[in-house]
């Protein structure tokens, strides 16, 4: 029964981890330069998810739950935008941007907050199920 | 002696079974829900139908081995459930619980899934109430009290 906790904590923290990962998308829609400064655009961030949790605390859970496996930087998620003024435009007054369409990023997002939901939901019916089974005890 | 016929008799080893295969279905429903936008991802279940089969099968023999509604259970194993030694069971979902297949290749069904949860966790609920009320009697027993 713990094991089942811990396959819905492992859901609950890869989804978290899917949110971070869309919120960083958002708030960096519009960033050109990397953290030191230079011009770098932002790649858009997208993780992936494989079945098995390595860093539960039992046997179970390692070989059930979920993991981000991976997050990915998407290497073209670049376009390309007309901006003359832009102080890192090319020649033709073109400069680099990320690729980030933010509706599709909030789709995501609410995917994410539904299924961390049906991880508490699950987490929250095991919880239940414990208490059962320890009122035969009293 | 008489303490072990106790806890072997009537429907207690049953009870027994039925709570432990709910509790290890909840573990495969639980992977189930975290998997659920997992690309690949196929989800199982153990059917718990066939498992009350499976229990049907085992109190039908305790019957024919005893004579009467007592002694212990030797579940035969399945493709998804087995016993172990130490009375435990093991469970390998194989039972496709899939819906149509999306995008991403996972063949989800959130609502089946939850719907399984529910029904799992209101079994689970049942037995254990079951399984008090019987302790409950067998104290009232032993105190001589009327329940």
């Amino acid at each position: 029964m713990y094991g089942a906790l811990d396959v819905s904590t492992s859901g609950m923290v890869a989804q978290r981890t899917r949110m971070a990962t869309i919120a960083a998308n958002i708030a960096n829609s519009r960033t050109l330069l990397n953290s030191a400064g230079e011009y770098e655009p932002y790649r858009r961030r997208v993780a992936h998810f494989a079945p098995g949790d390595p860093s539960a605390g039992t046997k179970g859970g390692r070989r059930m739950g979920v993991h981000v496996r991976e997050i990915e930087a998407v290497e073209d998620a670049l376009r390309r935008r007309f901006d003359p003024s832009n102080p890192y435009a090319d020649e033709r007054g073109y400069v680099m941007v990320p690729d980030i369409n933010t509706t599709t990023e909030q789709i995501n997002a609410m995917q994410a907050s539904r299924a961390y939901e049906a991880n508490v939901v699950a987490a929250e019916t095991s919880k239940t199920m414990m208490a059962q089974a320890l009122r035969l005890l009293a | 002696m008489f303490l072990n016929q106790l806890s072997t008799a009537g429907a207690k080893p049953a009870l027994a079974a039925m709570f432990r295969f709910a509790g290890a279905r909840q573990q495969s429903l639980a992977h189930n829900i975290a998997n659920f936008d997992t690309p690949n991802f196929r989800p199982a279940d153990a059917d718990p139908r066939r498992f009350q089969a499976q229990l049907g099968e085992a109190l039908d023999r305790r019957r024919a081995r005893t004579g009467g509604a007592h002694g212990s259970l030797g579940i035969r194993a399945s493709r998804e459930v087995r016993q172990l030694a130490s009375g435990d069971l093991e469970i390998t979902p194989r039972t496709a619980t899939g819906n149509v297949l999306f995008h991403d290749r996972n063949n989800r069904d959130l609502e089946r899934m939850m719907q399984d949860m529910v029904e799992n966790a209101s079994m689970y609920r049942m037995v254990s109430d079951l399984m008090r009320r019987r302790s409950g009697q067998l104290g009232a027993a032993i105190g001589e009290r009327v329940a």
